[in-house]
């Protein structure tokens, strides 16, 4: 489906003209790191019951992330029936926006069974995409072509001890754990459920986005240090000015506070070695 | 000087004080910690908080105990009651003369559908009731407060969270927003909201007279409370209202 978004493309002529996918300017001059959204959906599906059914909007998305600072953002669909067609909508929005978008494949693993390494590594090779978002927990093909791409998983599971055996099994993958495990909020003892697997596991991250208990946010923050904590707003549905008023809320010493809202994850980032077309 | 006094009152419609049991699900024991609370509010700017209970089995001293903290912190903390009209069917009007008259409680948080009972006594010392139905109740909004409204048009009913805590079912802030159009004394607290853009839906909506600063504090941090206010970017005389007017004005009516 077509979209004629609403955000007019000349607010950010500034920083345009980089490669199709790279790491932006900083907004604020005096930041080193840019600032990066690990969590936003972008774009268009049909069932239309919900607004993660329906539309992201990326120019109104664009908006909020001027107004809060933030450089780039990681986009990925919302809820479709066919993420092979959504994640080339993803595609078609980063082209459009390539200072402020990179863009992130959705899979299902079990519905997409035996079709997702070629997927996979036509959307990263060929569209330039650059991560997985999951919900469901991914299978063999998915975490070995994760693993040959050197993308990074942000990963919203039913529960954070799903986390344990992927993340033993497959220590090399990036595994960002979304809602600092339990979307907002909903349940507090999933959010400590998450800080003890970010802590017993390297190659466990955790997101902060839609984090209601702030306290949570807190604990994390002091008890497994900045860099194991990734900013992420699950813009548009959460505010990604007030999820990031929560990091800087925490009052980090700045180098520490650049590593959450972006240095971490243009760290995962820059570990892609499936090579672009 | 000057400045400062033409400065809007900032005025929390929902905070909590004492110890008890978290009011959102999975519960949690807590002890709320008030200095920590009118640190944070100060710093956001915070002039005063009203504060209730947790959730506890019973109210009678976790009432007494708010009512404490706001003689300890006059001028910074306004006591709300708490009470369950199921299991204190009986007393509940002598328990409001108490805290009312006696320790100087402004409003009654319901834990449980309000009964008669309690919304006659609300009626009778004119102050508000603060009831939220609770996550088992998201997609039945409407029912719980279609009749409280009509049968006791002149108690005025605050509904926490945009109607849903955290957000996490959006179309109870539809719901919620619908509400407060449509029944004259139904008004929405701001607090706790998740999914920030309904909280601007409900600013675009409803006159601002219908919406109360809130921040679930110290159970959620106040900073990020003031901070959804300052995004809602109202014009100077709609903020004064939902920043600190519309509540002092709900609680004045007694």
């Amino acid at each position: 489906m077509k979209t004629d978004w609403a955000y007019s493309r000349r607010s950010f002529l500034g920083v345009a003209g980089a490669a199709a996918v790279g790491i932006a300017s900083p907004a604020s001059p005096t930041s080193k790191v840019p600032v990066i959204d690990c969590h936003t959906h972008a774009g268009t599906a049909g069932r239309l019951m919900d607004p993660w059914t329906t539309i992201a909007d990326p120019g109104e998305i664009l908006r909020r992330n001027k107004e809060a600072r933030i450089d780039q953002a990681c986009i990925f669909p919302i809820s479709h029936d066919n993420f092979e067609e959504a994640n080339q909508e993803i595609a078609r929005i980063v082209k459009r926006y390539p200072c402020r978008f990179i863009g992130f494949a959705k899979h299902d693993p079990v519905a997409e069974k035996g079709r997702i390494r070629s997927m996979l590594l036509r959307e990263c090779r060929q569209l330039g995409l650059r991560g997985l978002k999951l919900h469901v927990t991914p299978t063999p093909e998915v975490l070995d072509t994760v693993a040959e791409l050197g993308i990074p998983i942000l990963w919203h599971p039913g529960r954070v001890a799903l986390f344990a055996p992927v993340a033993e099994a497959y220590p090399t993958i990036d595994l960002i754990l979304a809602h600092l495990g339990s979307d907002l909020s909903s349940d507090w003892r999933e959010h400590m459920a998450g800080i003890e697997m970010a802590r017993r596991y390297p190659n466990v991250y955790l997101d902060t986005g839609g984090t209601v208990l702030t306290r949570y946010l807190e604990q994390a923050a002091q008890e497994l240090g900045p860099g194991k904590i990734i900013y992420g707003s699950d813009e548009p549905e959460v505010d990604c000015r007030l999820e990031i008023f929560k990091v800087r809320m925490l009052g980090l010493p700045a180098e520490q506070e650049a590593s959450i809202l972006g240095g971490n994850m243009q760290r995962l980032l820059s570990k892609y070695n499936g090579n672009a077309a | 000087m000057k400045r400062e006094t033409r400065q809007p009152l900032v005025v929390d419609a929902l905070a909590f004080a004492g110890a008890g049991r978290t009011w959102a699900s999975p519960e949690r024991e807590v002890d709320y910690n008030v200095d920590l609370l009118l640190e944070r509010g100060a710093a956001a700017g915070i002039d005063r908080h009203c504060v209730m209970p947790p959730r506890n089995d019973t109210y009678a001293e976790a009432n007494r105990a708010v009512a404490r903290l706001c003689e300890k912190h006059a001028g910074k903390l306004i006591g709300f009651a708490a009470h369950s009209p199921q299991r204190e069917a009986g007393q509940l009007r002598q328990a409001l003369v108490d805290e009312l008259k006696g320790m100087g409680l402004k409003a009654v948080r319901s834990d449980g559908h309000p009964t008669r009972e309690l919304m006659d006594a609300a009626q009778e010392f004119r102050i508000p009731v603060v009831y939220y139905p609770g996550p088992a109740r998201w997609q039945q909004l409407g029912r719980y407060y279609h009749m409280l409204a009509t049968a006791y048009p002149a108690v005025n009913l605050i509904i926490p969270h945009l109607g849903q805590y955290a957000s996490l079912s959006w179309p109870a802030h539809i719901e919620a927003i619908d509400l407060a159009k449509r029944y004259r004394n139904v008004y929405l607290d701001l607090s706790g909201i998740g999914s920030f853009k309904y909280a601007e839906l409900a600013a675009a909506d409803l006159p601002a007279e219908k919406l109360l600063f809130g921040t679930g504090a110290p159970e959620l941090d106040p900073r990020v409370g003031k901070e959804a206010l300052r995004l809602l970017k109202l014009a100077p005389e709609a903020y004064a209202k939902v920043a600190g007017g519309n509540i002092l004005r709900l609680l004045g009516g007694r």
